[in-house]
């Protein structure tokens, strides 16, 4: 059963976006604008102004300069507030938000208040939401006696039953167990897409991010680093951050030996290997080399290949991973579906494509 | 750029004015165009005129008395001077002494009385919460009274022909006044150390055990851990004990065996009254009951021990040997009877004792005090006027209260959470008595009657008072509750189409709903009884209950007057019984679940 899809979902406008929590700021002079009907999915660690971001945009809090706009709707700006309930969004929230004294069908059915539907329809678009998300028999249990991912289906169905034009999803995963947040995380892409609603989602988990979203922000510090597709986000980060946030097994620093066109050559020690780098370098600049996960794999021989001692190995189903150590230090994710035993002397190949130089700080 | 969907005039501030134009207008709106008449700034008005106002007033008098017509200096600190010799010396310093006696008593009877009742089955465990609770409800004067009336002279006991004298001495004196403000101080320990105590999960003991720890030291890490709590515990009760007006108005006058409180009452009745001295001693009783406070915050520095966690387990009961129940059973059996039995049995003894108080030798024991209740308006009608009084003080105080403890426990700090919490923190440690004359002295001032305000001597005073009395306590009562909702369900549910009001009505009153019945019944059954503020500033001819016993135990009807007593006990707890009735006969199934919710 699929809801209806009758939403008109809106293009979100940041601008100059700026919050202040005593010295700390929170959003620095931010802007960020989101295409309607798509799911962006904003990427950070603790710290980085995205819960800050969300709930600004969510009305629950009030930004300090700056404005956002919901399609042609100004909702904040100079001394403009809209309070919450005027925005015509529905959120997600990381610790679900339940009412303990409503039932899983009064939670749901209160996003459906302000739509004035009568009593009829009210119940129906109730029912298809507990429906569209497994909990058609649980409608008169209270939350209590809902597991964690029940609860957070219930938050899920609430969010979507009022076919808002923006869905706002903070961290809707982090208190789940991780087969949990897979399946749920299926859930929310597909139920979002269903109705059509511009998505906004926050996270610190980077796979997460890559699975559900359309273009991937990453945020550091209340600043916007990036926002592109996921391919874009992984192929050519802006920066060494956002190429070490969304994943990496290792990191070595080296020297450039030579250039031609996006390739170096950096030398670590006596071996030289070969890296992508989108930043501006020069023979003989310090930089640091960072290694996909899916750039290593094991090797019998070759010059770029690197010597290296198997530390641990993990038994991951399809196969194993290995934590190497080499010369220049640790890298972890080398997957082989044959096991390695632990003090194992291996060669290691790294992959150009997924290997990233940036110059090193400082 | 236009309005969107959804936007109000109000959400936009005003950006300035054309010069010349409105020129009173604007000076209005520059002093008050950011205010909205919104329910904080109707709060914030409120504690301002029955909280801050009328005590700041009172206790700067003591520092100038010329700034409030109140003698020629602007500023001194003579009125101070008397305070510290003399009877009022004396007075505080009686006060403090009791304050520390019934402080650590009530710690060890309330410690003894946690580890008992939750920690092992001793099965007379069951009649310990309904004492505690009873406890809350009697004042400490009907405490004091029902000992009285058992041991005074010609007295229950003594027409029973028993010989009392020798603990009639031990009563009437500082060893009586400390048990009774002891006993009135117990439940307030008690709550302290058992919530504490239950927190206590098992695993702080076992670890000690697989450690190499024997019992003993077992033990003392548990009495560590509990440290924080029994100091809160001795610092609430010396505080109680020397903020209490109802023992000292009762059994330490009749023992004369002055307190401060008294003191300070004494002064307000002398004539001319002098307000500075009363402000001083009223600045040097609450600066005890600060540095108590203060005391505790320091010796509990460091030492506030996080022993709640979604991890502790519930410690397991201690099975007791049959000699070990019977000798707990009558230990808490004791404690129980000195408590609760002794003033009880005083006190309904002495209603239905016909002719109590007088000087016939002939005593009967029936109803007729009761009827007398019944058929005298000037015995029924202190208990009509009170019951009026503490409906509209209680739905007044809670209303505030759930406001104040909301402030009190946003998540992020602000000025006006600092300052609630400051004032309401200051109001529970100032006594009633003091706040009494606080409301006296303010409402009687010039300024105040040449505003229009001719509020002293009314109803309306009175009223107002007991609801400011009430509003510390009560919002402090609500902090717990309030502070266990997620801030996250107010969030949803504004971002799911409600307006701040009505969320507040969907989702914090149903979450709270059992805490504030429970605060409105704790204010009506306080205020129907309350003694310092109704003695104070009750309308001339219209006694609330409390004076009425005092009127009657004056003019010696002590049976008439310890019927009233009975009745108005009764009474608060037919209230209590009928609004627990209807909250779970009446209220949603989700309303009653709360509590185990969060």
């Amino acid at each position: 059963m699929s809801l209806e899809s009758t939403v008109n979902a809106e293009r979100v406008v940041i601008t100059g976006a700026t919050k202040r929590y005593g010295e700390l700021a929170a959003l620095d002079d931010f802007d960020l604008t989101i295409e309607p009907g798509t799911f962006t999915v904003l990427l950070g660690p603790s710290g980085s102004g995205k819960s800050t971001l969300i709930r600004s945009m969510a009305g629950i809090e009030r930004l300090d300069s700056g404005t956002i706009y919901f399609g042609d709707r100004e909702i904040a700006g100079s001394g403009l507030h809209t309070a919450p309930e005027k925005r015509d969004l529905a959120m997600v929230f990381q610790d679900y938000a339940l009412w303990p004294h409503m039932t899983a069908q009064e939670n749901v059915e209160y996003a459906l208040k302000r739509r004035n539907l009568d009593t009829s329809e009210s119940n129906r678009r109730v029912l298809e939401a507990l429906d569209r998300v497994g909990l058609s028999s649980k409608g008169a249990n209270y939350p209590f006696q809902l597991s964690g991912g029940e609860q957070q289906r219930v938050a899920l169905a609430r969010a979507v039953v009022g076919r808002p034009s923006l869905l706002l999803f903070d961290e809707p995963l982090s208190n789940l167990d991780a087969d949990l947040r897979e399946r749920l995380r299926v859930e929310i892409a597909t139920l979002t897409r269903e109705i059509g609603a511009t998505a906004c989602y926050i996270t610190h988990d980077q796979s997460e991010a890559f699975a559900l979203a359309d273009n991937i922000g990453v945020l550091r510090s209340g600043k916007l680093q990036q926002i592109a597709q996921p391919e874009e986000i992984y192929r050519n980060p802006a920066n060494r951050f956002v190429a070490a946030f969304t994943g990496t097994s290792g990191s070595f620093v080296g020297q450039v030996d030579s250039l031609s066109e996006s390739r170096a050559i950096v030398a670590l020690g006596k071996v030289n290997i070969e890296c992508r780098s989108n930043q501006l370098l020069a023979v003989g600049d310090s930089v640091e080399v960072l290694i996909r996960p899916s750039a290593t794999s094991f090797t019998d021989s070759g010059t770029s290949a690197l010597p290296a001692i198997v530390l641990d190995v993990a038994y991951r189903g399809r196969g194993y991973e290995h934590v190497v150590e080499c010369e220049f230090g640790t890298i972890s994710s080398v997957f082989a579906t044959q096991s390695v035993a632990r003090g194992s002397k291996v060669q290691i190949f790294i992959d150009p494509e997924n290997c990233l130089a940036f110059p090193t700080q400082g | 750029m236009a309005f969107g969907t959804g936007q109000t005039a109000h959400d936009r501030v005003p950006s300035s004015f054309k010069p010349g134009e409105f020129r009173q207008l604007r000076q209005f709106r520059r002093l008050f165009g950011r205010v909205r008449i919104t329910p904080m700034v109707v709060f914030w008005t409120l504690i301002l005129f029955i909280l801050v106002i009328p005590i700041s007033l009172f206790l700067l008098v003591a520092f100038s008395p010329r700034l409030l017509g109140q003698g020629s200096q602007w500023f001194t600190l003579s009125s101070f001077t008397p305070v510290f010799s003399g009877a009022y010396g004396k007075a505080l310093f009686h006060s403090l002494m009791l304050g520390i006696c019934a402080g650590v008593g009530a710690a060890a009877i309330a410690l003894s009385m946690a580890w008992l009742v939750l920690r092992t089955n001793t099965p007379a465990r069951f009649l310990w919460n309904s004492t505690i609770f009873a406890l809350f409800l009697a004042p400490s004067y009907l405490i004091a009274l029902g000992w009285q009336r058992l041991f005074e002279e010609r007295g229950v006991l003594e027409i029973m022909g028993l010989h009392v004298e020798p603990i009639r001495n031990l009563l009437y004196g500082p060893v009586g006044i400390c048990l009774v403000l002891m006993v009135k101080g117990t439940p307030f320990a008690y709550l302290v150390i058992a919530n504490a105590m239950r927190g206590l999960g098992e695993e702080f003991e076992q670890a000690v055990r697989v450690h190499g720890g024997s019992r003993f030291e077992a033990f003392k890490v548990m009495a560590n851990l509990l440290t924080p709590s029994l100091f809160s515990a001795m610092a609430i009760v010396f505080a109680e004990a020397i903020s209490d007006f109802g023992v000292a108005n009762t059994l330490s006058n009749v023992a004369h065996f002055p307190v401060a409180t008294y003191q300070l009452y004494q002064g307000i009745n002398s004539i001319p009254v002098n307000f500075p001295v009363s402000a001083a001693t009223s600045i040097a009783l609450l600066s005890l009951v600060v540095i108590a406070i203060l005391a505790q915050n320091r010796a509990l520095r460091g030492r506030s021990f996080r022993t709640l966690s979604g991890r502790t387990r519930p410690a397991t009961m201690m099975k007791l040997s049959l000699f070990g129940k019977i000798s707990t059973s009558t230990y808490i059996i004791g404690l129980l009877v000195v408590m609760l039995g002794i003033p009880v049995f005083g006190a309904v003894s002495a209603s239905m004792l016909e002719g109590l108080g007088s000087l016939l030798s002939n005593y009967s024991i029936n109803f007729s005090n009761y009827s007398r209740v019944f058929h005298s308006r000037f015995l029924l009608n202190p208990l009509i006027y009170s019951t009026e009084m503490s409906l509209i003080a209680a739905t007044i105080a809670v209303a505030l209260a759930a406001i104040a403890s909301k402030v009190l426990t946003a998540t992020k700090p602000s000025k006006s959470k600092r300052f609630v919490d400051f004032f309401l923190l200051a109001a529970v440690a100032l006594p009633g008595i003091v706040f009494a004359i606080g409301y006296i002295f303010t409402y009687n001032l010039k300024f105040i009657n040449d505003i229009g305000l001719h509020l002293y001597g009314t109803s309306i005073l009175l009223a107002i008072a007991y609801s400011a009395n009430a509003l510390p306590s009560t919002s402090r009562s609500l902090v717990g509750n309030m502070g266990q909702i997620q801030e996250s369900m107010m969030d949803a549910a504004r971002v799911h189409g409600s307006s701040g009001a009505r969320a507040w009505i969907d989702v914090t009153m149903p979450l709270i709903a059992r805490p504030l019945l429970i605060a409105w019944l704790l204010t009506f059954s306080g205020t129907l009884l309350e003694l310092p503020v109704s003695e104070l500033l009750y309308p001339p001819g219209s006694p609330p209950v409390a004076v009425g016993i005092e009127i009657s135990l004056a003019g010696f009807d002590y049976g008439g007057g310890t019927a009233i007593e009975i009745l108005s006990i009764l009474w608060a707890l037919l209230v209590v019984a009928i609004a627990f009735f209807l909250f779970n006969r009446f209220a949603p199934p989700g309303w009653k679940r709360l509590g185990n919710l969060r």
